[in-house]
């Protein structure tokens, strides 16, 4: 049940490492085949042909360059919020409210967007949004960790509970008063071009992609080859232990849990700069959630992370396609994420993790 | 005084479905098993209820069908965190998404459909009462049915040997082991009742709250149950209690907004969360303490990393 047992294991055996490779890659192979074959059986049972259904949502997902670009944008805030929850279970902790500090991430960015003056240089906006949505994140977090060391509430029930409070802080603020207009939709006012995130050369694609890419291999270096990694890693396996070697468990989890919330607070924040530009009722709708489980599907490593990211974007933008092309609710993609998850989750766990 | 009427009957009406979910997650919790996907069990409810109502025409097959349906779905989070070891976080999650994808798929069809669900009728005699009258006695079949269903699982979960079982699942689980009872079962079967309860919970949105369809119609009163549990210190009666406060703080800004006040419903909305959050905060240890053993094994376990 260590956090370290897996890892030392690979690294310590380096030479199986291919066949260790080769099993997971057939055990997700099977995991994917079983659930394409159970989504074809609904897709059948609700009229719509299968064959025809796959052939074009591959072709639609895979096929045209800007649907291609479009899993790119969308993957971008699952990485960062699926590393805010790989952090702190490093140390043992589960932060299921990706969800909320990503909208006050989000709301931080907004804000300082809507403080500064629109003539100040772009550049300058976005630096205040950034740091300003890492804060509000990291604060947002920051609730979750100072109860749990406080009174001893548990981490996963507040922060899934506070989720629900940001989402009323968002409502609120783009009803009232950051709405730009009475009448209109509820919405805030679009932020200025010049500090909208800029694209890729040639592309559709925002940078938030290669800040993603840089956070992850950060990551990856901070867990794996820093002190502070080791520490939380080792308050995360054993606390007590960690506690008699002179370890401070509650600033380390204090400090995951809220780097955690930065990362997820800067993902609102691309995804606000990079692609939504306003705040509206649906902003980020269930990101937080999904990059939850893109988290456990990658089991809470910073690599893995970019491939899980990466096919549920592409299923998202799948889902698209499907309603276009087979006339079924572009929600129905949720079985087929689902499915994959459940055979995941079921039948790809190692047995000593089991609970 | 009318206003406090309303918000009083509304509360209890709103609440209701709330109720419900968070009865069966409180049966599941004593069990020693945190399910979220409760949210996708009222789901399926509700869209099953609201198929098979209008199928059948008659709302209590209806109700049946949700409730089996809201089964359906837990019994399967049960067979992947017990039998499967699946986190059990990741998976009530993962049957969120599940729940969602299916109703879209299959309720495509009935948006817009009519139906004729429970209506509202008086209880002879006590619907005169005043204030208690309209509040409790004005309402629908299924309103009157969670009366008799709250008691009734207390009793249950307190004074029946299935439910001293259940609650020793979720409090000593070795000792049941000991005896010979397979804790794996007990628990599926705590899990199965609570997704039963929820899906009557989403039947009553579907076709007596709203007496509509539309796709993900639930819109997090899962979580609100998730977080009455707590808030109820898994406690049948303060369930009760906690559903009908959170049905008013819910219903309270259209209550007001309808007789002309301006108000922002979303701070009241914020209630039953941030009041859940500031009693964990004040009990703190005392409400840990008070759950499940088993249950804060989970959260005590590490995810595999």
């Amino acid at each position: 049940m260590t956090a370290l047992t897996g890892e030392d294991a690979g690294r310590i055996g380096a030479p199986v490492a291919v066949p260790v490779v080769l099993r997971v890659v057939a055990r997700w192979l099977g995991a994917i085949a079983v659930a394409l074959l159970v989504f074809s059986a609904l897709l059948l049972a609700k009229g719509a042909n299968p064959v025809h259904a796959y052939s074009a949502m591959l072709e639609l997902t895979f096929g045209r360059a800007r649907s291609v670009q479009e899993i790119f944008i969308q993957m971008t805030p699952l990485v960062l919020g699926a590393l805010a929850v790989a952090i702190p279970a490093r140390a043992g902790l589960t932060n299921v409210g990706g969800e909320g500090q990503i909208i006050m991430g989000a709301v931080a960015a907004c804000g300082a967007s809507l403080a500064l003056p629109q003539t100040l240089p772009g550049g300058l906006i976005v630096v205040a949004m950034l740091l300003a949505s890492m804060v509000a994140g990291a604060l947002w977090a920051g609730i979750a960790a100072a109860m749990r060391l406080v009174t001893g509430v548990n981490e996963a029930i507040s922060t899934l509970l506070l989720n629900f409070v940001s989402l009323d802080v968002l409502l609120f603020l783009i009803y009232q008063p950051w709405r730009e207009s009475p009448t209109g939709q509820p919405a805030t006012r679009e932020l200025v071009d010049t500090a909208k995130l800029p694209v890729l050369s040639g592309s559709k694609v925002h940078i938030g992609i290669v800040i993603a890419v840089i956070v992850t291999v950060v990551v990856h270096v901070v867990l794996t080859r820093t002190r502070w990694g080791f520490r939380i890693s080792v308050a995360g396996g054993n606390s007590e232990a960690a506690r008699r070697s002179g370890l401070n468990v509650n600033l380390l989890v204090l400090s995951a849990l809220m780097l955690g919330g930065a990362l997820a607070g800067l993902a609102g924040m691309i995804h606000f700069a990079g692609v939504e530009y306003k705040l509206r009722p649906g902003f980020g709708n269930q990101l937080g959630y999904t990059a939850f489980l893109a988290c456990w599907l990658a089991r809470h490593k910073p690599f893995p992370i970019l491939v899980a990211a990466f096919v549920f974007a592409a299923l998202s933008v799948a889902g698209d396609s499907l309603q276009l092309d087979s006339n079924v609710p572009a929600a129905s993609i949720f079985i087929l994420t689902a499915l994959i998850l459940m055979a995941v989750l079921g039948w790809t766990t190692p047995r000593k993790a089991r609970t | 005084m009318s206003l406090i009427v309303d918000v009083m009957s509304g509360g209890v009406r709103g609440g209701t479905s709330i109720m419900y979910a968070a009865l069966g997650e409180t049966i599941g919790e004593r069990a020693g098993v945190i399910n979220l996907g409760i949210e996708g069990s009222m789901l399926t409810g509700a869209l099953g209820a609201y198929i098979a109502t209008v199928e059948t025409g008659s709302p209590w097959v209806g109700a049946l069908l949700g409730g089996l349906a809201g089964a359906a779905l837990a019994l399967l989070h049960a067979y992947l965190v017990v039998w499967r070891g699946a986190s059990q976080m990741a998976s009530g999650l993962t049957l969120l998404f599940l729940a969602l994808g299916l109703t879209s798929l299959f309720g495509a069809s009935y948006v817009g459909q009519p139906v004729t669900g429970f209506s509202q009728f008086d209880v002879p005699g006590l619907a005169s009462i005043p204030v208690l009258g309209p509040v409790l006695f004005q309402q629908d079949a299924l309103v009157y049915l969670s009366y008799g269903v709250v008691p009734l699982v207390w009793w249950g979960l307190f004074k029946t040997r299935l439910g001293l079982l259940i609650r020793t699942a979720g409090e000593r689980a070795d000792s049941l082991t000991v005896h010979g009872y397979d804790v794996r079962v007990l628990r599926a079967v705590a899990v199965t009742l609570g997704g039963f309860l929820a899906g009557i919970g989403g039947a009553h949105l579907s076709i007596a709250y709203a007496n509509a369809w539309f796709e993900n119609m639930v819109s997090g009163r899962g979580f609100i149950a998730v977080a009455l549990v707590i808030f109820a210190v898994w406690n049948p009666f303060r369930v009760l209690g906690g559903a009908w406060l959170f049905g008013m703080a819910l219903g309270l800004g259209s209550a007001l907004q309808a007789r002309g006040y301006q108000f922002n419903q979303f701070a009241l909305d914020a209630i039953p969360f941030v009041l859940t959050l500031v009693v964990l905060t004040v009990l703190g240890r005392r409400t840990l303490s008070s759950s499940p053993a088993e249950l804060k094994r989970v959260f005590e376990n590490a995810p595999p990393t």
